[in-house]
């Protein structure tokens, strides 16, 4: 990324907005549970289910434990298995994708009818489908969110790039006779790569939506393992008695996912050419 | 090529992908490890009886067979019958119990979802830069970055055991009572509708702004015709046609969202069958709901793509 591009990004209010919200969020659930004082497992017989405090901001759950500590550690669980699941997704299905523009014909034809095929499921459906026979580990979560995003991948990577393909320079470094490797990821790549990283950042909201969703009706991340659906699930069981469990926890996910959308807005709204030709820049 | 023809053709695409779907889907479900006639009838059950749960649920052929078996079966009808969570019931019988429930959510949601987002989508455009358009677009980011999961309990918690005004669990077919289904279907299809709403009126919004600057705007604007006269005629009914695309494409998120609210709000649907089922290792469900999912967001699909075709003539050509 070069600094012009971030530059840009600060400038712009919904780009400045979201990537301030996601470095906090990052910052927070990498060294906030280190710096809290509470384990996220140990147990407290004395503070069950007690509301939010000063010394437990997000209160405690049902054996006692901290919620803000397991909400930061679950929120790394979160985010490690919904950022692997879309990079795998992205690397994967970017590949397909520059490969079907480039060559086109019946690799193109056959990766597309795929993706198609693969986009036809309900995202969720296709991810439960997948919890139920091979079993809810983290990594096949993370393998689950990666299928259900390769096809949007492929297909984003092989449209941009076919935009791309007929450009001067892509054709100058054709005839310079460039290894296909290197044109597609030394020429089109970095030209298409704005799209991908808005997408990269909307995915891993909506990953982050999915894992908590699969955790949260026990087919996806299992306890004691804390992900935030984990967490979310076990506030579940006692709703009515310690409410904020769930709610803050929500409220957590959904702030940390605002920051992503508004970052992806903003990238958007800064290399969308249509967009920067409207607002005369 | 005509708007019949386009159809047919595209119906033809459709059968042909429910027919690779549904091939992947059952290699799939063969792939899971465990023998489903042990782990049901437990390791140390009489050979006999094993032979003839496998001879019952169409495990005892070689998987090609078993496969050719289940088309068979699917074009009459006949999904198999449950292994585990209603013992030898017919799948099509759970599966027309339910689907009633899981339509009438998805279609009350998709109508909540297109009300809200036409009304936000048209003031955020028609006011853009200003308070309004501030407001619904802040409105329209955190719709989507709100679990629908989450915001289903925040909803019981506000007007089921807050306010009362609803019930907190359970749901009223539509066969038994209409009424009864859109009060109890209310505050789940508000859930499932949240999110949706918030990616139609942005899209919606995009639309506008993108019309309202096209040449033949200008010139109609510059024959003198009143800005709403304009606005509906010439901008509003071209952005039509990206908003009923999004509304398609959204299906598949409407029916993952589905799945997981059926079960928080204890509606008998689709989605909490799978849940159940996949649960209770009950594969051959699993398998009916999975098809059934993607039988819906292929039809809904083909409709999409025809009425895009009736709106956009230049698409069939």
């Amino acid at each position: 990324m070069s600094s012009a591009f971030f530059r840009a990004i600060v400038r712009n209010r919904t780009a400045a907005t979201g990537l301030a919200i996601t470095a906090c969020v990052l910052f927070a659930v990498t060294v906030g549970g280190a710096l809290s004082p509470y384990s996220a497992v140990d147990l407290d017989f004395l503070n069950l289910i007690a509301p939010p405090s000063l010394r437990h901001p997000f209160g405690t759950d049902s054996f006692g434990r901290d919620v803000l500590t397991r909400v930061l550690l679950g929120g790394r669980v979160s985010l490690v298995v919904g950022i692997s699941g879309v990079a795998l997704a992205a690397i994967i299905g970017g590949m397909a994708g520059l490969f079907a523009a480039w060559y086109g014909g019946w690799i193109d034809a056959g990766l597309m009818r795929v993706a198609d095929l693969v986009f036809s499921f309900p995202s969720f459906v296709l991810a439960l489908l997948l919890m139920v026979v091979f079993g809810s580990s983290v990594f096949n979560i993370a393998a689950a969110i990666a299928l259900v995003y390769l096809p949007i991948f492929a297909r984003l990577t092989r449209n941009m790039a076919l935009l791309v393909k007929e450009e001067p320079y892509v054709q100058a470094a054709r005839l310079m006779g460039q290894p296909v490797w290197r044109i597609l990821f030394r020429e089109i790549l970095p030209n298409i790569g704005a799209p991908l990283m808005v997408q990269a950042s909307i995915g891993v909201a909506f990953a982050v939506i999915i894992e908590a969703g699969l955790s949260f009706v026990g087919l996806g991340v299992q306890p004691p393992l804390p992900s935030l659906g984990v967490i979310m699930a076990d506030g579940r069981e006692y709703f009515q008695r310690g409410p904020w469990v769930l709610t803050l926890t929500g409220v957590f996910i959904s702030i940390a996912l605002l920051g992503l959308n508004l970052l992806g807005d903003g990238i958007r709204d800064l290399t969308d050419p249509r967009l920067r030709e409207r607002l005369g820049a | 090529m005509g708007l019949i023809r386009y159809s047919a053709f595209r119906l033809a695409g459709m059968v042909a992908t429910v027919l690779v779907g549904c091939v992947v889907v059952f290699l799939v479900m063969k792939a899971a490890p465990g023998d489903p006639a042990l782990s049901i009838l437990g390791e140390s059950a009489h050979p006999e009886a094993i032979a003839a749960f496998r001879h019952k649920h169409n495990l005892d052929a070689p998987v090609l067979q078993q496969m050719a078996n289940w088309f068979a079966g699917a074009l009459r009808g006949d999904l198999g019958r449950s292994l585990t969570i209603a013992g030898g019931v017919p799948i099509s019988e759970l599966i027309a119990q339910k689907l009633p429930n899981t339509l009438f959510i998805g279609v009350f949601a998709v109508i909540l979802a297109v009300i809200v987002s036409l009304v936000i989508g048209t003031i955020a455009a028609l006011y853009r830069g200003r308070m309004a358009d501030t407001v619904a677009t802040s409105m329209a980011v955190l719709g989507i970055s709100m679990p629908d999961f989450w915001l289903s309990y925040m909803l019981v918690f506000a007007f089921a055991l807050g306010l009362g005004w609803f019930p907190s669990y359970g749901f009223v077919s539509p066969l038994d009572s209409l009424s009864g289904a859109f009060h109890s279907g209310l505050l789940p299809a508000v859930a499932v509708a949240a999110p949706m709403a918030a990616v139609y009126a942005r899209t919606l919004r995009t639309a506008l702004l993108g019309i309202a600057h096209q040449e033949y705007v200008t010139a109609a604007r510059s024959f003198g015709f009143r800005p709403m006269f304009v606005f509906i005629h010439w901008v509003f009914r071209n952005a039509l046609i990206p908003y009923v695309t999004i509304i398609g494409l959204q299906v598949r998120y409407i029916l993952g969202g589905v799945v997981v609210i059926e079960r928080i709000f204890g509606v008998p649907g689709v989605g909490s069958l799978m849940v159940d089922a996949g649960f209770a290792r009950d594969y051959p469900v699993v398998m009916a709901c999975t098809v059934v999912f993607l039988v819906i967001v292929l039809l809904v699909n083909f409709a999409v793509d025809v009425a895009c075709s009736a709106l956009d003539p230049r698409r069939t050509r």
